[in-house]
């Protein structure tokens, strides 16, 4: 999108804009894991890079900044900031662990390893793209925004419970890892796991606005 | 100089110092900076000028209660009278002020001229103590600083009911919310100005004193009318010069409020205050306000200190009996040094 268009949007559209920019990215990472499993290196690569290289935020941000407080908002100026530094965080952390992943190549222990990784990776893909329609709900539907939010939180504890339970198998495996493989895989499902739950700590932050701004309900 | 002239001399700059103060503790315009509607400069000097012009041109009914007509039949306040009545509710605010606890300089101001007049009565003016005061009246404005918070908080109460059933509930988003919020902030700025102006109405211990000294002959019409126009300056000077530090204080702690809760808050208020005002009823701006604020509270299901409300009632209630007691004491004082 050219900057032009860019400073032409409010600033509801820009966090929506920001939001459907991360979750991309966010997609494109967990698209990246999945060519990892089937030893696709080079989509995985790609699709990495993708994550990382990306400058858009940068407009993105001195967009939102230049308008909200220029805003005449009353008082959802501050709730809106906040919304939008939280999705800046979740687009670090994505970044962080695409950074991580490039470090080494990876080939997995066995089908069962990666069948498992493919589970979380759904239950990520799902808890992401539910916060996106969340914080997209939150301008016109709040109540919307608090439901998606709670299915946040369930889904997120059962990619934790997944989590650990990998982890468990991963420190318990009768072979011997390379010491680079083991740290790998331990750092690529603990970033899952963050990942996570920054997402379900955003959801938390949806619901305390909605109970906020529907005080009169 | 003459005693009587000194003392008249005094008691009018006590009245203009009475306007400024009451200016520098009006805490209405607060809703209005916390919501940033207008510049802070912009909102002092809309907030003075109303509460000068309702001093200037609406306070006559209550000014004449509390100078005239709450006295009995063929007794007028005399200079060390209203001398001793300013000293005790000054006295008492003081302490109140120091001891954290918001007290109304109304309840202060009637308890004191009940001592006082009481005291005139039983050791000075050979009067009939039943008949000293006019105890009608008195009466009625007891009753009302009774009635004005408890109609405040149901006014409130079922305004938010009403306004939140059939409009408020029905936003639904952010920004739905908060466009009806700007629209509320408009409907804000209006109820504050309309609070304002009973703000200034209803200050009865300062008119009153004008009043006073206006059937008792050390005024003439004309000065009395030109004091009071020059405590509605004062009153505007409070606000712009003193009063902008509690205002801004409260305003800060007020950003989270919404526009809509500052608007019923203050149309409820300032409607109580009206309806008081054009009884010529001197009521408490402030317990109004803070009836109206535990409606909304109620209405909204939040949590209420009830313990700091029964303390902040039973100081209401103590301030009219202990500045009574102080007025009483201080006129007494200056009866046993033989000034009058």
């Amino acid at each position: 999108m050219p900057k032009k268009e860019l400073k032409k949007m409010k600033i509801d559209e820009i966090t929506q804009y920001f939001m459907n920019k991360t979750t991309k990215q966010n997609m494109k990472l967990i698209r990246a894991i999945g060519h990892l499993i089937i030893e696709d290196f080079e989509e995985f690569e790609k699709d990495l890079k993708y994550v990382i290289e990306t400058k858009k935020e940068e407009e993105i941000k001195r967009a939102f900044e230049s308008k909200i407080w220029k805003s005449k908002m009353m008082f959802s100026k501050a709730d809106r900031v906040l919304v939008f530094n939280r999705i800046n965080k979740i687009r670090d952390f994505g970044e962080i662990l695409a950074r991580k992943m490039l470090l080494y190549r990876v080939v997995f222990p066995d089908e069962q390893f990666k069948n498992d990784i493919k589970e979380i990776l759904e239950l990520l893909k799902t808890v992401l793209l539910d916060l996106a329609s969340a914080v997209k709900s939150i301008g016109k539907d709040l109540e919307h925004s608090y439901e998606v939010s709670q299915k946040i939180k369930n889904e997120h504890l059962k990619l934790r419970n997944k989590a650990w339970e990998l982890l468990s198998k991963l420190y318990n495996y009768e072979m011997d890892f390379l010491s680079r493989t083991f740290l790998y895989l331990k750092d690529l499902i603990e970033g899952i796991v963050i990942l996570a739950d920054v997402a379900e700590n955003f959801a938390g932050y949806l619901q305390f606005l909605a109970t906020k701004y529907l005080i009169f309900e | 100089m003459e005693l009587t002239s000194i003392l008249v001399i005094i008691l009018v700059i006590m009245g203009i110092t009475l306007a400024f103060s009451i200016g520098a503790n009006d805490e209405t315009l607060s809703a209005l900076v916390g919501a940033n509607i207008t510049k802070f400069k912009i909102a002092l000097i809309i907030g003075g000028i109303a509460t000068g012009a309702g001093m200037i041109f609406l306070s006559g009914g209550v000014g004449k209660m509390v100078g005239e007509n709450i006295l009995g039949e063929g007794i007028e306040y005399t200079t060390f009278m209203l001398l001793s009545v300013l000293i005790s509710s000054i006295i008492w605010l003081i302490i109140g002020s120091f001891s954290g606890i918001p007290l109304s300089s109304t309840h202060s101001t009637i308890g004191s001229i009940f001592g006082v007049i009481l005291v005139f009565s039983l050791f000075q003016g050979d009067v009939d103590p039943t008949t000293a005061l006019n105890y009608e009246i008195l009466s009625s404005v007891v009753i009302s600083w009774f009635l004005s918070p408890i109609f405040g908080f149901l006014f409130t109460y079922l305004l938010f009911k009403i306004i939140s059933k059939f409009f408020l509930s029905r936003l639904k988003g952010m920004n739905q919310i908060e466009k009806s919020e700007k629209s509320f902030s408009w409907l804000l700025l209006i109820a504050v100005i309309f609070a304002e102006i009973w703000v200034g109405a209803n200050s009865a211990e300062c008119i009153g004193i004008f009043h006073a000294l206006w059937s008792n002959g050390s005024l003439t019409l004309i000065e009395k009318d030109f004091f009071v126009v020059i405590c509605g300056i004062f009153v505007f000077l409070g606000i712009f010069i003193a009063g902008r530090y509690v205002i801004k204080n409260l305003a800060s702690q007020m950003t989270d409020a919404r526009p809509c809760e500052g608007f019923i808050i203050q149309i409820s208020s300032s409607i109580i205050l009206m309806i008081c005002t054009l009884l010529s009823l001197p009521i408490s701006h402030s317990h109004v306000i803070v009836f109206c604020i535990l409606g909304l509270n109620l209405a909204q299901k939040r949590e209420i200190d009830y313990r700091s409300l029964g303390k902040m009632a039973i100081y209401w209630v103590l301030t009219f009996f202990i500045a009574g007691i102080l007025g009483g004491m201080i006129y007494m004082g200056f009866l046993s040094v033989s000034l009058i």
